[in-house]
């Protein structure tokens, strides 16, 4: 017998995906900054914050939003090697595949793109963008001063890292976007319209505000760490639904199995 | 899916470390509120023994009142039976000494008539106040007593004590008092006489004392009588 709490669960497995987007006050606020940036004549455009706030969700559904009307493209996962990223660059472009044996020229590249200037205006979504070396981010750079390629680039920003990134990026950025953790509220909203938006309406309303007050005490309003925890809430709920029945309360989610998921996810320790 | 038992422990472990401070908190508040019911009885029971202590001292001490109330009360008692057993014998005395009959010659009062004492009953109060003290003050009272109440038995009081302490004329002065209120008192009459003999009157003490022979027959009368008239009166 399949348990109410499956479907539950499954809603909350992190993912990128557009259709998992939710639309809150805080990233409504994000994307129309983005966006605004994104019609200036920037060159490179930092968007930051720390893991799980939402850079990647938002990039991927800004990239949906306006890829009818701009040349924008997405570059989920840093490449492996530099000669990946520009041949994945080269693609881009030229529209057209290079061979697999051969390598990008980088001054041809850059040749090419100060041709395109007023022709084409291309945008780059450069996901995790921690990833690359000070050389490759400075050839990037290169890139965006021919001004047909505009580069928003994605950087996690953690304790030892805040300091680091931004010294690397000053010079080479022209405005920064700076994602937070959401606040209880936008939290909470966030939890119940996930539910609402695959019409598990009697697991969403189970989960009181008291509830959501531990969860975001755990996850500290980050977007991931939530996705977890409700993940694995509905996890253990759903090994009671179908085992133990007697150890579960349709009408909320206990105490106890918020603090058992935070035990296992590390939240808190014994 | 997980294994339950291993996270259901873990989390009975994690929910009495994160109860514990409270525990410990309850019990210490526990333990405060036991300490502080202790001394507020403790405080009570002591009032409690001081009050119940106060009761008994007071019971007691209205017992020993009363037990001293007893005692002067039998004192009093006993000291009133006393003196109407002394004064049941005064009577007597006074009853036996009254059975003369004696007129008093007096000198302002000619016509003092000596009746029989038997006759006018005596008055059977006797002020047994002072019977016998050598003390002015105690004369003092009586003659203070008597200017409110008149009573004879005073006056023949201090008649006779001031004679019997050579005061004459005073003695003189409270045997006229007991004449005016009864002329038949022989002991007046006779300390009136004798009085006026140890003034240096003896005619004076003669003649009242023959008047009053003559009216009452008087035997002591008489006996003083001779006396004066032996100059063997002292």
């Amino acid at each position: 017998m399949k348990s109410r709490y499956e479907a539950a669960k499954n809603v909350f497995i992190d993912s990128i995906d557009i259709d998992d987007y939710i639309e809150l006050h805080s990233s409504m606020t994000a994307f129309q900054q983005l966006q605004h940036s994104m019609e200036k004549p920037l060159k490179m455009i930092l968007l930051f914050g720390r893991p799980g706030t939402g850079k990647s969700i938002l990039l991927n559904r800004i990239q949906e939003k306006l890829k009818h009307q701009k040349e924008i493209h997405y570059f989920d996962t840093p490449a492996a090697s530099e000669k990946e990223f520009f041949q994945k660059l080269f693609k881009v472009l030229t529209k057209k595949d290079l061979p697999s044996n051969t390598e990008v020229n980088f001054s041809s590249l850059i040749d090419f793109c100060k041709n395109l200037r007023g022709k084409r205006e291309i945008v780059i979504l450069l996901d995790e963008a921690q990833m690359y070396d000070a050389e490759m981010m400075e050839k990037i750079r290169l890139l965006s001063d021919t001004r047909s390629v505009k580069f928003v680039v994605s950087l996690h920003k953690t304790e030892d890292e805040d300091l680091i990134a931004k010294e690397h990026f000053k010079s080479r950025i022209w405005e920064v976007i700076e994602l937070k953790n959401a606040t209880k509220e936008d939290q909470t909203a966030y939890v119940h319209k996930k539910l609402l938006k695959k019409n598990l309406f009697e697991i969403a309303n189970s989960i009181k505000a008291k509830d959501m007050k531990l969860i975001y005490r755990f996850t500290k309003g980050n977007y991931r760490e939530c996705n977890k925890l409700m993940f694995t809430i509905f996890e253990i709920s759903e090994y009671y639904d179908k085992n133990e029945p007697s150890k579960i309360s349709y009408a909320h989610i206990t105490q106890k199995i918020i603090e058992m998921a935070a035990l296992k996810l590390g939240y808190i320790n014994v | 899916m997980y294994d339950m038992k291993p996270l259901e422990e873990k989390w009975k472990k994690y929910k009495y470390k994160k109860m514990r401070p409270i525990y410990i908190g309850v019990v210490f508040l526990c333990i405060i509120i036991i300490l502080l019911f202790s001394v507020s009885d403790f405080r009570s029971i002591n009032e409690y023994v001081n009050k119940f202590y106060g009761i008994i001292s007071v019971k007691k001490k209205i017992e020993s009142s009363e037990l001293v109330n007893k005692v002067l009360l039998n004192h009093a008692l006993y000291e009133i039976e006393r003196s109407d057993t002394l004064e049941h014998k005064n009577t007597n005395i006074l009853n036996k000494s009254s059975e003369l009959l004696v007129d008093i010659p007096i000198l302002d009062v000619n016509d003092v008539k000596i009746t029989n004492i038997q006759e006018n009953s005596v008055p059977t109060k006797i002020s047994l106040d002072i019977v016998e003290t050598s003390s002015i003050s105690a004369y003092e009272d009586v003659e203070k007593r008597f200017a409110q109440s008149h009573d004879i038995d005073d006056a023949l009081f201090l008649a006779k004590s001031y004679f019997k302490l050579a005061k004459y004329n005073k003695a003189m002065y409270w045997s006229y008092e007991v004449n005016k209120l009864d002329n038949n008192i022989e002991e007046s009459i006779l300390v009136f006489a004798q009085s006026k003999v140890y003034l240096g009157k003896k005619n004076e003490g003669l003649s009242i004392l023959e008047s009053y022979i003559g009216k009452s027959n008087s035997q002591k009368a008489k006996l003083i009588l001779e006396r004066i008239q032996n100059d063997d009166l002292h």
